[in-house]
C-alpha cells in the first residue's frame, strides 16, 4: 500500500496496516509510522446518531460563567439554610430581600451566609414570629455578634422602623420552644397547652418585673420553661433545654434563680411568707401564681378593697397543705379538715363544710396562719404514727380532694399575649425594681457609708482631742453600720478594715471633692481631676 | 480652659443643668499634627514609655502618667491623645507627648489641636422601661437585648450618641465639645422621665 506520506527512516513511500491495531508500518525498513488513524467514533456523517454528552454540566470546567455558577450556588445555600432553619415557607421572601440588598447579584463566601442568616431573621422578625439570633448564629455557624452586626446593617439598609420591625417578642419564643423542643415531645397536649398559658403568665410578670429589660431572652425562656415544667411534674434538664436553644447554661439558672426570688418576694403577702424561702417557694409556687393570677383579674376599683386582705378560699388552703408535704401519708387528714374547720366562721354551724361548697369561704390571715400551724404539728404526729390501713383510707380520700388540688385557672389576661401598655398596668401582687438598679443603690449606699467612715477617721487624725467626746458614739455607730458588709474580710484590705477604695475615698475627701461625686463611684475621674491635675492652670 | 474640673467643686448651675445632673466627661479623645515624619522604631527605641509593634498596629503607642493619658504616634507625624479627663489635660497631655518627640530629636510643632470625641456618663437615678422608650423613640432608637443591654439613642441635634440602661446609667458619646453632651443630656431627661419607673 503507498501513500504521499513517507517514511521518517528510510524515506520509502510503501506501507502495510497492521489489521490488528491498524498502525501504519514502513515495508521497508519495518518502522511503525506516527498514529493517523484518528478516528471519531461517535457518529461522524453516516455514522450512527448518539447522545451528545458534553463535559462540563456537572462539577468542574463548566461552561457557564462565573456570575451563573454565583447566582447557582448562592441559590442553593439560601434554600439549605431556609431549610435548616424551618423556613422553607418564607424562601422566596428571603431571595427577594437578598436580591434587593445586593442588586441581585447575590454572593459567595462567608459573608453571604451570614448575610442569608440575617435575611432570614428579619423576615421572621417582621413576621412577628422571631426567631432568636443564637439560633441563626449557630445554623449559619458565625459568631452572633457577626450575625447581629450584618443584621443591624440589613435594617438600616431597608431603613425598618417600629412598627414594620417589632420588637423581639419573647412570649413568641417562649411558645415556639416549648413546642419545637424535643423535652417536650412527650409530654400530652392538655399538660402542655396548661404549660403554654402558666409560661406565658409568668413570662409577662418577669417582663413586668424588669427581669427581661437588657437581658437577653432566650435564658429567661428557658428559666420559665423549667419552673413550668417543675409545677407540671414534667422532667426537664435545665442544661439539655439550654443546650437546645443555644442558651448559657449558667445564664440560665441566673434567671431562674431571680424567678423565684421574685416570687418569694410575692409570697410575703401569705400569712406564712416568711417561712418561703427560694428552697422552699417551688413547693409553694401554686397559691403564689394562683394568688398573682387572681390578683391580676381584679379590676382596678376592687384593687383599692382587696389590696391588703388577698382571699383565700378553702381549697387553697388544702391544697397548698397537701402539697407541702406530699411525701406524707396522710392518714388523719379527714380529722385535720374537720378540726380545721372551727376557724371558719359559718352561719350554719350544722354541718362540716363540704369541700366544694367552701369555696366561696373567705378567711383572715390570721386564721390561716394558725391553721397552718396546727397542720404543720399535725402532720408530724401523723408522720410517727402512721399505718399502711389509714394510708389506704387516705388514697381512697384522694380523689376526692384532687379536685381542689386544681389551683391554675388560666383566666387571666395575662396567659394571653397583651401589649406592653396592657401588661404594665396588671397588678400581679408586685412591683419591683430592675436588680441592676437596686444593685446600683446598694453600691451607692456602701460608698456613702465608706465616706462616712473616711471622714470619721479624718476627723480622729486631725483633732485627736475632740475625737474622744463626739465621735465616738458616732463611729461606733457606723461601725455597726458598716460591721455587715464588712464582715467577710475583703480583697486587698490594707489595715484593719480599711482597704484601697476607703484610702481612694480620703484622698479625694482630703482635695475637696464633693461627697456627691464621690458616690457616683467614678474613682479614676476625680482622682485624675483633683488629685493628679498638676501642671494645669 | 479654666473651667475644667469645677464639676466636682461648684453648686450645680440649674441654668445650665435643669435637671440637676451634671454628665462626668470621662474620656477625651484629641488629634494633633507633629507636622515632621517620624522613625517611629527610633522613638520606640529611645523612649521609655513607648510600645511599638509593628505588626500588630502601625504605631508607636506611648503613655504618660501625668495627665494620665495614651497616645499613638504614626509615622507621618499624626497623634491621637486618649484618656484625658478634661479638654484641658487632654491639650497638656498632646504637649507632653509633642515635647518627648522633640526632645528624641525630631523637630515636632504642634499643629492642629482638635478635640474629636467626648464621652461623659451619669446616672438619673430610677429605672427606665427601654422597651417603651424604643417603642415610642422607635425612629431614634435601636434596643436588641440579644447583642447588647442598653438602647442606642441616635439623636439628631446635637448630633450625639447615648447608651441608655435600664439601671438609669447614661453615656453619652460622639461630641466635639462638652457643652453638646450636656445640650444632648437636658434633651434626653425629659424623654427619660417620661419612662421611668416609679419607685414604690
Amino acid at each position: 500500500m503507498s501513500t504521499s506520506r513517507i517514511c521518517s527512516n528510510c524515506s520509502e513511500s510503501s506501507f502495510t496496516r497492521d489489521d490488528v491495531t491498524g498502525n501504519l508500518m514502513c515495508c521497508s525498513c519495518g518502522l511503525l509510522q506516527e498514529f493517523d488513524q484518528f478516528d471519531a467514533q461517535i457518529g461522524g456523517i453516516n455514522g450512527p446518531q448518539g447522545t451528545f454528552v458534553h463535559v462540563g454540566t456537572t462539577g468542574t470546567g463548566t461552561f457557564y460563567t462565573y456570575k451563573q455558577r454565583k447566582l447557582f450556588t448562592a441559590q442553593n445555600s439560601i434554600e439549605e439554610l431556609t431549610y435548616t432553619l424551618g423556613l422553607t415557607s418564607k424562601n422566596v421572601e428571603i431571595k427577594t430581600m437578598i436580591s434587593a440588598i445586593t442588586e441581585g447579584e447575590f454572593g459567595q463566601g462567608k459573608w453571604f451566609q451570614i448575610l442569608i442568616g440575617a435575611c432570614a431573621y428579619v423576615v421572621m422578625r417582621k413576621d412577628d414570629r422571631p426567631l432568636p439570633m443564637a439560633e441563626v448564629a449557630s445554623a449559619v455557624g458565625c459568631d452572633l455578634y457577626e450575625l447581629g452586626k450584618m443584621i443591624m446593617r440589613v435594617v438600616d439598609f431597608l431603613g425598618l422602623k417600629r412598627p414594620d420591625f417589632p420588637e423581639f417578642d419573647i412570649v413568641h419564643s417562649f411558645e415556639r420552644t416549648l413546642k419545637n423542643s424535643q423535652c417536650f415531645a412527650a409530654v400530652e397536649s392538655s399538660t402542655l397547652d396548661r404549660m403554654r398559658k402558666q409560661g406565658i403568665f409568668l413570662i409577662q410578670c418577669a417582663v413586668k418585673w424588669f427581669l427581661s429589660t437588657g437581658r437577653r431572652p432566650i435564658p429567661l425562656v428557658v428559666a420559665i420553661l423549667v419552673l413550668v415544667a417543675e409545677l407540671n411534674k414534667v422532667d426537664v434538664l435545665m442544661e439539655d433545654l439550654a443546650k437546645e436553644v443555644h442558651a448559657v447554661v449558667s445564664t440560665c439558672r441566673t434567671r431562674y434563680r431571680e424567678l423565684l426570688e421574685k416570687l418569694v418576694e410575692v409570697a410575703q403577702v401569705l400569712p406564712w411568707g416568711k417561712d418561703i424561702t427560694t428552697k422552699n417557694v417551688i413547693k409553694n409556687a401554686p397559691i403564689v401564681i394562683q394568688y398573682m393570677e387572681k390578683k391580676s383579674m381584679l379590676k382596678p376599683c376592687e384593687k383599692r378593697k382587696n389590696l391588703d386582705q388577698p382571699g383565700f378560699d378553702l381549697a387553697d388552703v388544702v391544697s397548698d397543705c397537701l402539697r407541702q408535704d406530699d411525701a406524707y401519708k396522710y392518714g388523719t387528714v379527714g380529722e385535720t379538715s374537720q378540726k380545721d374547720s372551727q376557724y371558719f366562721l359559718l352561719d350554719n354551724n350544722s354541718e362540716r363544710p363540704d369541700i366544694q361548697n367552701v369555696d366561696r369561704l373567705q378567711i383572715s390571715p390570721e386564721c390561716l396562719s394558725m391553721m397552718y400551724d396546727k397542720f404543720l404539728n399535725e402532720v408530724r404526729c401523723v408522720k410517727s404514727s402512721e399505718t399502711s390501713e389509714k394510708a389506704q383510707e387516705w388514697e381512697s380520700l384522694r380523689l376526692d380532694l384532687e379536685d381542689c388540688r386544681e389551683w391554675w385557672s388560666g383566666k387571666s389576661e395575662l396567659s394571653k399575649k397583651l401589649l406592653l401598655k396592657q401588661l404594665l398596668e396588671k397588678d400581679v401582687g408586685l412591683d419591683t425594681m430592675p436588680p441592676s438598679f437596686v444593685a446600683g443603690q446598694l453600691k451607692c449606699k456602701t460608698r456613702r457609708e465608706r465616706i462616712k467612715a473616711a471622714k470619721a477617721r479624718i476627723k480622729r487624725i486631725m483633732h485627736p482631742l475632740d475625737a474622744g467626746l463626739d465621735d465616738t458614739s458616732n463611729h461606733n455607730s457606723l461601725d455597726e453600720t458598716c460591721h455587715g458588709r464588712k464582715r467577710k474580710k475583703r480583697r486587698g484590705t490594707v489595715a484593719g478594715d480599711v482597704d484601697w477604695e476607703d484610702l481612694i475615698i480620703e484622698t479625694l475627701i482630703l482635695h475637696k471633692v464633693k461627697e456627691k461625686e464621690i458616690e457616683k463611684g467614678y474613682y479614676n475621674t476625680l482622682l485624675d481631676l483633683h488629685v493628679f491635675n498638676s501642671g494645669i492652670i | 480652659m479654666a473651667e475644667q474640673g469645677l464639676e466636682g467643686s461648684q453648686p450645680v448651675d440649674l441654668q445650665k443643668h435643669p435637671s440637676g445632673i451634671v454628665p462626668t466627661l470621662q474620656n477625651i479623645v484629641s488629634t494633633v499634627n507633629l507636622d515632621c515624619k517620624l522613625d517611629l522604631k527610633t522613638i520606640a527605641l529611645q523612649a521609655r514609655n513607648a510600645e511599638y509593634n509593628p505588626k500588630r498596629f502601625a504605631a508607636v503607642i506611648m503613655r504618660i502618667r501625668e495627665p494620665k493619658t495614651t497616645a499613638l504616634i504614626f509615622a507621618s507625624g499624626k497623634m491621637v491623645c486618649t484618656g484625658a479627663k478634661s479638654e484641658a489635660q487632654s491639650k497638656l497631655a498632646a504637649r507632653k507627648y509633642a515635647r518627648i518627640i522633640q526632645k528624641l530629636g525630631f523637630p515636632a510643632k504642634f499643629k492642629d489641636f482638635k478635640i474629636q470625641n467626648i464621652v461623659g456618663s451619669c446616672d438619673v437615678k430610677f429605672p427606665i422601661r427601654l422597651e417603651g422608650l424604643a417603642y415610642s423613640h422607635g425612629a431614634f432608637s435601636s434596643y436588641e437585648p440579644e447583642l447588647f443591654p442598653g438602647l442606642i439613642y441616635r439623636m439628631k441635634q446635637p448630633k450625639i450618641v447615648l447608651l441608655i440602661f435600664v439601671s438609669g446609667k447614661i453615656v453619652l458619646t460622639g461630641a466635639k465639645v462638652r457643652d453638646e453632651t450636656y445640650t444632648a443630656f437636658e434633651n434626653i431627661y425629659p424623654v427619660l422621665t417620661e419612662f421611668r419607673k416609679n419607685q414604690q
